[in-house]
């Protein structure tokens, strides 16, 4: 078995052990990388000489990290001292950060390995890539179709074996969404559970950093690393921090499932409808209490983000001046520095959701708009206690369709449409996970989001554990065309 | 709905490729109307929503130790001993 098939908990184990280097696997995929990522594309920057060094300090450590040798991708608006972090803009295209991010800190403190930065839309501003000013990143299933976004780069990198796990970032969807769309596991946790200190602002009331990984048991040891309280993030929660991995097991307690009518499913592809129904089945076969929920307000929930995220990112993204940091065009004066740079450094999507958030929050269309949206935010934030209330996870489709071919999707409403089952967990800081749930007749991964009380990723990981189990979608994972490798083996 | 787009640039300090002129307008009123579906919910009487409230406490307002002034200064398009520099902010009409 080649190394970059190991999956990250073994590997760590045996690191941990002795009976294998770090070193080693950091080689096995520096070459993998090479051969792999100039069709895939998922990184914007890989950091190679960083990782073989952090390798050998590992291997000559007595004792070592919880994710000793653990290779991660990290998204590319999560900042990392020295090595270039660009949000996939112009605007940064050449910003190389004085500090890692607090999430970095704390996967490095425990021997994990930085093995590169990974694509995204525009400051995260997508669901394909495709916004990304530098290339759009292919999803390995399917080289023709995007891998979702905004953390499509890192979704992609785990899919392709090219990482063991990644970060990602979530605002309306951008972890779970492309993990849907390649057949890997993306958390996003509670608000507050992990810190966003060195996290590049989008909009703040709903940006969280999340793992991509190839099993929940991954995504549970990772979030257990970066999870916990941080001064330097002030909504960061001060609540201890479980261990979810250790946890993962049986069930004591009676687990009941809340299951999404037919009506909320109108607009969903039918193989994802059918993939749905299969998992309803199956969890009466698991023994599980069902109940069907009645969620009206999450009509509105995409509007309702759509106005929020908008106008958050206007007032976040005001920074990129051209003073401070970043890109400065040539101007005559200050004022004209201002729009010339903002003008030439942000791409079209980016600057589209400026306008609206402009828009939402200009007098005379405040009202109507952006505290409608806070309204309608705090309706669907009830309608949700009230149904966990009810019951522990409400299930629902990660993404109404599968991945969709690059060039697709022209109208930014339909790109739009696809946070319709995510941004719920975003608008009111619940976590939501995505595991595989199957593959279409095409043969495209298909995801299953679950959706739990805020803090309570620990039963969250217990329960996605279980269904993984069930799906075995382990056998169906994406096999590595390996023909281009011999060149690079010399 | 229409939407005065000179104004929004102008408000977020941002001007306009040939082709955004083009485009931008009809999608943004195609978002705005879209986004309009919120006025049809009857919630005027809801509290607004303020922020996720997860036991978040205030920090304690006391120094903390910051980046080393030549880095932050490193980061700058263009610096000059202690200072940032930018172009002339009062030009000659």
């Amino acid at each position: 078995m080649k190394l970059i098939e190991l999956g990250l908990t073994e590997a760590v184990e045996l690191v941990k052990k002795g009976e294998l280097k770090a070193k080693q696997i950091v080689d096995d995929y520096i070459s993998h990388i090479e051969s792999e990522d100039p069709k895939i594309q998922a990184y914007l920057n890989c950091a190679f000489d960083r990782a073989s060094s952090r390798a050998l300090e590992i291997d000559n450590k007595k004792e070592k990290g919880r994710l000793a040798g653990a290779i991660i991708a990290v998204k590319d608006n999560i900042v990392t001292r020295g090595l270039k972090t660009t949000c996939g803009s112009k605007i940064l295209e050449h910003f190389v950060p004085p500090y890692d991010a607090a999430v970095v800190e704390r996967l490095e403190a425990e021997d994990a390995i930085i093995i590169g930065k990974t694509n995204l839309d525009e400051f995260a501003m997508g669901s394909s890539t495709e916004n990304s000013a530098f290339f759009t990143t292919r999803n390995p299933w399917d080289l023709e179709r995007v891998p979702g976004g905004s953390s499509g780069g890192s979704a992609a990198a785990v899919a392709a074996l090219e990482a063991m796990a990644a970060l990602g970032s979530e605002t309306g969807g951008s972890v779970r969404q492309p993990a849907a769309f390649c057949g890997v596991v993306g958390l996003k946790p509670t608000y507050g559970r992990v810190s966003r200190y060195g996290l590049v602002a989008f909009a703040s009331s709903l940006d969280q950093i999340g793992p991509i990984t190839r099993s929940v048991e991954d995504c549970a040891l990772i979030t257990s690393v970066i999870a916990g309280f941080d001064p330097r993030d002030s909504t960061s929660a001060r609540f201890p921090v479980p261990d979810y991995f250790s946890d993962l097991g049986e069930f004591s307690e009676k687990i009941r499932i809340g299951l999404l009518t037919e009506s909320s499913l109108k607009g969903v592809k039918q193989e994802i409808a059918e993939n749905y129904h299969r998992v309803q089945a199956l969890m009466a076969e698991l023994g599980f209490e069902t109940k069907s929920l009645d969620l009206p307000s999450w009509q509105v929930a995409l509007p309702c983000y759509y106005v929020i995220a908008p106008s958050e990112a206007s007032s976040n993204l005001a920074r990129y001046d051209g003073v401070r940091y970043g890109f400065r065009a040539e101007a005559r004066d200050l004022s004209d520095m201002y729009v010339k740079t903002r003008t030439q450094g942000f791409g079209s999507e980016v600057k589209r959701r400026i306008l609206l958030g402009t828009f939402a929050l200009s007098s005379g269309y405040y009202d109507a708009y952006y505290a409608k949206a806070s309204r309608a935010r705090q309706v669907i934030t009830g309608e949700l206690q009230a149904a966990f209330e009810l019951v522990d996870f409400i299930l629902t489709p990660t993404t109404p369709e599968a991945a969709f071919k690059v060039g697709e999707k022209r109208d930014p409403i339909s790109m739009y449409l696809q946070d319709y089952f995510t941004v719920t967990a975003n608008l009111s800081g619940i976590p939501g996970i995505s595991i595989p749930s199957g593959l279409t007749a095409a043969g495209l991964p298909v995801g299953l989001q679950i959706l739990s009380r805020p803090f309570e990723e620990s039963k969250l990981f217990k329960f996605a554990f279980k269904l993984e189990k069930s799906f075995d979608f382990q056998n169906n994972r994406y096999r590595i065309n390996t023909s281009g490798r011999r060149k690079n083996e010399k | 709905m229409k939407i005065d787009l000179n104004n929004l640039s102008r408000l977020a300090n941002l001007e306009l490729t040939e082709d955004e002129k083009e485009l931008l307008p009809g999608q943004m009123e195609k978002i705005i109307d879209w986004v309009g579906q919120l006025s049809t919910l009857q919630i005027d009487g809801e509290e607004k929503f303020i922020s996720v409230d997860f036991n978040l406490r205030l920090d304690e307002d006391l120094p903390r130790e910051s980046l080393p002034q030549s880095e932050v200064l490193s980061m700058a398009p263009e610096a000059e001993g202690d200072y940032i520099k930018v172009p002339r902010v009062l030009t000659e009409k």
